[in-house]
């Protein structure tokens, strides 16, 4: 007995939130996979030089940062079932595909937003510059601008990396067992609390590496300004 | 034969003429001081002379060949546009240096990138950057990262950056017109020993006994034409026309 715990109720405990965990962490890795690069193309779109394809970039953007992403979760698994199009029943773990492309496309909205801010906030003078010393475009941004733009994005990123972590707990809406709903299922099976605060620390470590290696990456890029 | 002839160029930004019929020539190894007041269109006109802004009309032509005739397709104006730079060397107003490089790899970086077609080894880029900063009196600053140099150094860094390129026609858009007062005064000193050393020049200063000293033609801009040019001495001592002398009394009064 730990603090009124039995080891072996422990032990098992520890087992399934780790298992629920690795689906946190599957989320969350297979979401920044895929919403960073895509991210960066909505960011091109929403600065686009035609106008109606700022209009329509801007509009999704508008559309999936004004509405819930458990939402979007629902509407984006339930929806083609009730179509008769149940395309995430053809797939092994469809409920974890669904929720990677609902949180895919929700966070290439919120970092598109930010990549822009950056690449707007690297001063015009910069790219003049590089044109008059006779550079070329992709020379200037991969020599010149990238960097600055990097440096400039990383406190509003990490940000929302952290809540990226957070936000894997909403896809117990579609059943799928990451570490909240197994926490919680202690709960409701056992009536044991304490589960819960175990499975806070779980998302507490996780949260911690990632704020040292933000802080390691912000630390790296000081020595400019 | 002049080594830069513009000839009728004209700019607009909507319907506001920013630039009207603006000819001169400049020879090799003479040093041309714009003045004017701001809005005059001085900056605009650097600015098209190093393809950062595209005429509306006229011609741009050094050493004989043209490389901007407004008549020009935009495929004729894209075409070679960074050899086309090259011509020119160009130093801001903010300096703009890049502030992730030290101030040798601000001079050596456009060079080091070219070396796949010039053949340069990294050696002799560096060596030909260092001698540079050492020339701005910047020896002993060469690794520092432009936050750890005055506005004085930076814009002297970003002086030698211009001229790591070899340009035909170096360009100065106002270099000491974002530097605290006591600063000026290193950046008209670098500007000076390079007029000495028959550097193709345009300087755009408010400077004013700097551009008559410095310069072998000056030109005085109002409203995006060319008032009146020829001798800085005669220019600013005796000015022809009502339009200058307004402009050098409201400058004497400061």
């Amino acid at each position: 007995m730990l603090f009124g715990i039995d080891l072996s109720t422990l032990g098992s405990v520890t087992v399934s939130l780790a298992q629920g965990m690795w689906v946190a962490v599957e989320i969350f890795f297979l979401t920044l996979l895929f919403s960073l690069p895509l991210g960066l193309l909505v960011a091109f779109g929403s600065m686009s030089k035609w106008a109606p394809v700022r209009w329509v970039f801007n509009t999704v953007v508008w559309v999936i940062r004004g509405t819930p992403l458990m939402l979007q979760l629902l509407i984006i698994f339930y929806v083609p079932g009730l179509l008769d199009h149940n395309i995430w029943a053809h797939i092994g773990s469809g409920r974890l595909v669904a929720t990677v492309v609902a949180f895919t496309i929700n966070y290439a909205c919120y970092f598109s937003v930010i990549y822009r801010g950056g690449i707007q906030g690297v001063p015009i003078g910069q790219r003049e510059a590089g044109e008059v010393l006779g550079m070329t475009r992709s020379q200037i941004f991969f020599k010149v601008t990238l960097l600055q733009m990097v440096k400039r994005i990383m406190p509003p990123m990490s940000n929302e990396i952290i809540t990226l972590v957070k936000d894997t707990s909403l896809a117990r809406i579609i059943s799928v067992y990451e570490l909240t709903f197994t926490g919680y299922s202690f709960m409701k099976s056992s009536g044991l609390v304490w589960p819960l605060f175990y499975t806070g620390v779980f998302y507490l470590l996780f949260v911690g590496v990632l704020t040292i290696l933000f802080s390691y990456i912000e630390r790296r890029l000081n020595y400019f300004r | 034969m002049a080594i830069l002839e513009v000839s009728h160029l004209e700019k607009h930004f909507g319907a506001t003429a920013v630039l009207n019929d603006i000819s001169f020539s400049l020879e090799q190894g003479q040093a041309l001081s714009i003045i004017g007041a701001s809005g005059s269109g001085k900056t605009t006109l650097l600015r098209c002379l190093n393809f950062l802004e595209k005429p509306d009309g006229g011609a741009i032509s050094v050493a004989g060949s043209k490389i901007f005739d407004a008549a020009d397709s935009q495929a004729a104006y894209e075409k070679d546009i960074r050899t086309k730079r090259l011509h020119f060397g160009l130093v801001f107003q903010n300096f703009n240096l890049f502030p992730q490089y030290t101030a040798l790899q601000n001079v050596t970086l456009a060079r080091e990138l070219m070396s796949k077609e010039t053949g340069e080894t990294k050696t002799s880029i560096e060596e030909a950057g260092r001698e540079l900063l050492a020339q701005m009196g910047l020896a002993d600053r060469a690794d520092h990262y432009p936050h750890q140099l005055s506005g004085g150094q930076q814009q002297r860094v970003a002086i030698a950056r211009a001229l790591a390129m070899h340009p035909d026609i170096l360009c100065f858009d106002e270099p000491t017109s974002a530097l605290d007062p006591e600063l000026t005064g290193e950046v008209l000193r670098v500007i000076r020993a390079l007029a000495e050393k028959r550097t193709t020049m345009i300087i755009v200063t408010h400077e004013m006994t700097f551009a008559r000293d410095v310069a072998d033609q000056l030109i005085f801009m109002d409203g995006g034409v060319i008032v009146e040019q020829g001798d800085p001495h005669q220019v600013i001592d005796h000015p022809r026309m009502e339009r200058t002398r307004q402009f050098l009394a409201h400058y004497s009064e400061t």
